[in-house]
């Protein structure tokens, strides 16, 4: 086949796996305000659906450009939104048997899809000129990706899960506690603590969700919290060795490891800011909400890193004619 | 009146600094304000990265420039508040490390210790086994050192933990972003980068006359340049079909200090040499046609001269554009100036005449090279460049390769052809080649640096994976039988730990029972 059949089939597929996404979307959101077990199935069902016609898309533009499909931005979009889908199946739906958050992870995907599909981002495959054309660029990469999507599903889709739940249950504890008397067995409630729950619990468990009056839909914050801490500790060592093996190749193509460009800096930035998370989790008075702040703010970072970089401050420099 | 003294004595004021700077809440701001000013030197144009921006932005904004000239934000990475930021953290880096690195060899050495209250620890169980005491403890001791605890015996209690590495993969990753900074200071400030110029066929030497323009040193730099050098044989740049560069290669020879060749190496794109402690990196390339200038038949100049590009216009390919070069011949009275421009592919700079469609030259096929003349004082230093308001323009011309013309009255001639009047002067274009530039640089630091990010990771994985848990037993006779208490907690990971608990109190149960059945 030709590299143009090869492109269309990519078009075609990436086209296909957002309308699988779209209901694999809808359908997850429906089981989570519904609880029908029929809806988590279709929701399932079609994401993996979309992911298989994602796959497809991915390995025929490699085929179409001839070169890993990771060369361009569209390339990389589309290999971050197939493994935040990844990672939320395997991960919070496989190894945390959450089934209810799926659907928002789905969402950031469809979002980055579309957004690189209709943007100057959605450029066509083309082959790579010889700096990009090494080993380590590759390897620098992929892990860039790939501790990326894991930064947005943690330090941002289940890090705003959790800010959000939190702050019902803070409301909830602060409601109960308003009434007199007390109603769980005559206790008083210590808010500044909310209360802990069962790890892997997937509906609201515990004596004070279940005597509220509105059941929570989604996982105490808690287990949020766990997934979201899990998620960022397993991204922040390969984002490490992103920035190890970018450095790498910077000194392989450029005779320099570090210089403090643009895209170097925000990548130092996203790291400096996710150690700080790591550090305030470990910090009295920064668990929680603290930490949990530090980590979107580490999200923020990462979609400069990711955007504005390569879109704007970049750009700024060939605007400058400094070439 | 109040019992608190006014004023904190030396030694209290350096304590509190030092607890100070031991607080994770100090590690942490310091973190921030790291990130912080790192944002400032992304968004603010940087001088080591691009001056030119940086004097752009200093002509449209003369106040915000002077402001941002005096906080160092043209140069956030080497101002001093970054270097501070930097070197508070080191210290509380080390002020961290230090006490944390003696506690844990503390630990490592010390026996776990027993516990008196074992039914108080998070994970409790209890099971009556039918063994002696010593047979049960026995039991338990071989169980918990099969998974890897380390284990102190009492005659009826065990103290047991784990997870050491915890600890140590976090020193170790601490210790190696210290080792990480001093390997990259250390590189940095004895170290220098250049770049070297050279024309096929000619050769360089590693000297500090030899770079072409400025040479970026350390501050630590100690001028001993190696005398080592390199010939370059050839040039080759290759493209596709559609004009997207495949590769640069340059086909050197490696000197050594007396001149002898070493070695051969191809110089490409992401395939630098290294020779004697300096790698050569390839960075650009480009003309430099040959050019003889006379005066009838005396040779006045002769040479390769390199030919740069000018920045290309928005949206116009690099290679479309044609070559700059200057030739200058302070012999002739009162001075000759020329300014030359190439166009490597005479039938693109036709096509580009007549559609007026650029195209990219990307090899050299009848090159043609125009020529216009100035007389004066050749003012300007550089031989790159020619100060033209003090000089008179004269004629201009065209010639192609292997060609010779008149500079007075412009006509031209093919080789062995012409015959110039004696004090007529000429300018011939025998024959062109290529130059390729390198990047020289020295950083003894790359190996620590690299070194150092390795430990980094192996430090980074244990530091986040592993946990550190602990167990205790006691055994106390109960009748026909031995009651076992076993208590422990985990310090993290503390799901993953109550499902071992119950694996081990089974296997406990498992193993003590078995021995009986075989006895
Ligand atoms: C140079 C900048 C620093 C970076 C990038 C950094 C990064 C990290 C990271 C990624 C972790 C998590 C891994 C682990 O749990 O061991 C960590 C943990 C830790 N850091 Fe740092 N750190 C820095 C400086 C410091 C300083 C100055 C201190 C002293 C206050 C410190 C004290 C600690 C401690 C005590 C832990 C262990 C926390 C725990 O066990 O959960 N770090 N650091």
């Amino acid at each position: 086949m030709t590299s143009l059949q090869w492109a269309r089939i990519s078009n075609d597929t990436f086209n296909a796996a957002i309308f699988a996404y779209l209901p694999a979307m809808l359908a997850s959101f429906a089981y989570l305000a519904y609880r029908r077990r029929p809806l988590l199935l279709v929701a399932r069902v079609a994401a993996v659906a979309g992911l298989g016609a994602h796959l497809v898309s991915i390995v025929t533009r490699g085929l179409a450009a001839g070169h890993v499909p990771w060369g361009t931005m569209f390339e990389y979009s589309s290999l971050l939104a197939f493994l935040v889908v990844l990672a939320a199946l395997v991960l919070v739906e496989g190894v945390y048997k959450v089934t209810t958050i799926t659907g928002f992870a789905i969402a950031f995907s469809v979002l980055t899809m579309a957004i690189a599909a209709t943007t100057r981002i959605n450029t066509p495959a083309a082959p790579l000129v010889p700096a990009l054309d090494s080993y380590w660029i590759k390897i620098h990469v992929v892990a860039a990706i790939l501790g990326s999507s894991l930064f947005a599903l943690g330090g941002g889709v289940l890090t705003i899960l959790y800010l959000v739940k939190d702050g019902r249950e803070r409301r909830e504890t602060a409601a109960l506690a308003a009434e007199s008397p007390a109603p769980i067995l005559g206790a008083s409630l210590d808010l500044s603590d909310p209360p802990h729950f069962a790890p892997g619990a997937d509906e609201a468990v515990g004596s004070l969700a279940q005597s509220s009056r509105r059941r929570g839909i989604l996982p105490p914050s808690a287990v949020i919290d766990r997934m979201a801490y899990r998620t960022i500790a397993f991204a922040f060592p390969i984002w490490t060795f992103a920035v190890i093996a970018g450095a790498i190749w910077a000194q392989q193509s450029w005779g320099r490891y570090w210089g403090w460009d643009p895209k170097e800096t925000w990548s130092f930035i996203t790291w400096v800011i996710y150690a700080g998370y790591l550090h305030a989790r470990a910090t009295s008075g920064w668990r929680g909400r603290g930490a949990a702040v530090i980590a979107l703010v580490g999200f923020a970072s990462l979609l400069v890193t990711y955007y504005v970089v390569n879109l704007w401050i970049v750009g700024l420099h060939t605007y400058a004619g400094t070439g | 009146m109040s019992s608190v003294p006014r004023h904190l004595t030396l030694r209290q004021s350096v304590a509190l600094v030092w607890r100070t700077l031991r607080s994770m809440r100090t590690a942490l701001a310091l973190l921030f304000l790291l990130a912080l000013g790192s944002v400032v030197g992304s968004l603010v144009p940087q001088i080591p990265n691009s001056p030119d921006r940086v004097a752009r932005f200093q002509a449209d904004h003369p106040l915000l420039g002077r402001f941002y000239q005096h906080a160092g934000f043209f140069d956030v990475f080497g101002s001093w508040w970054f270097v501070l930021i930097m070197a508070l953290l080191l210290v509380s880096l080390v002020a961290c490390l230090v006490p944390r690195t003696r506690a844990s060899i503390r630990n490592v050495r010390q026996k776990p210790l027993h516990a008196r209250e074992i039914d108080a620890f998070p994970q409790y169980a209890e099971r009556t086994v039918r063994a002696e005491v010593p047979e049960a403890i026995a039991t338990s001791q071989r169980v918990l050192r099969r998974r890897m605890f380390r284990v102190s015996r009492a005659e009826d209690a065990l103290a047991a933990d784990k997870g050491a590495l915890r600890e140590l993969g976090s020193l170790v990753f601490h210790w190696a972003l210290l080792l990480l900074l001093i390997g990259s200071v250390y590189g940095k400030g004895t170290g220098f980068t250049g770049k070297a110029l050279v024309v096929e066929g000619e050769s360089w030497t590693d000297g500090a006359a030899n770079y072409d323009g400025t040479i970026r040193a350390g501050r630590f730099f100690d001028g001993d340049f190696t005398g080592v050098g390199l010939t370059l044989h050839s040039f080759e740049a290759t493209y596709r079909a559609n004009g997207t560069p495949m590769d640069f290669v340059s086909h050197v020879d490696l000197l050594d200090p007396g001149g002898t060749v070493a070695r051969s190496a191809d110089v490409r794109v992401n395939h630098p040499a290294v020779f004697g402690g300096l790698r050569f990196f390839q960075f650009g390339f480009g003309y430099a046609p040959v050019i003889e200038i006379r005066e009838g038949d005396r040779l006045l100049y002769a040479g390769p001269v390199p030919f740069a590009h000018q920045a290309p216009p928005e949206g116009v390919p690099e290679l479309a554009l044609p070559w700059d070069g200057i030739v200058k011949v302070p012999s002739v009275t009162p001075g000759l100036g020329i300014q030359l421009t190439l166009w490597p592919d005479s039938g693109a700079f036709l096509q580009f005449q007549q559609t007026g469609e650029p195209v990219p030259m990307l090899r050299a096929d009848h090159p043609i090279l125009f020529f216009t003349t100035w007389k004066g004082p050749l003012v300007d230093p550089s031989p790159r460049s020619l100060d033209t308001s003090v000089m008179q323009e004269g004629r201009k011309g065209a010639l192609g390769e292997g060609q010779t013309c008149s500079l007075s009255t412009t006509k031209c001639w093919g080789p062995g052809e012409g015959t110039p009047e004696a004090d007529e002067l000429t300018i011939s274009f025998p024959s062109i080649r290529q130059y390729s530039i390198f990047q020289v640089s020295r950083d003894r630091g790359v190996p620590i640096v690299l070194l150092a990010a390795i430990l980094v990771l192996l430090g980074l994985l244990p530091a986040l994976y592993t946990s550190r848990r602990k167990v205790w037993v006691r055994a106390e006779p109960n009748g026909e039988g031995t009651v076992l208490k076993v208590g422990g907690f985990a310090l993290q990971r503390k799901p993953q730990f109550e499902e071992e608990f119950t694996k081990l109190i089974a296997e406990i149960e498992r193993a003590t029972t078995e021995r009986i059945g075989a006895s």
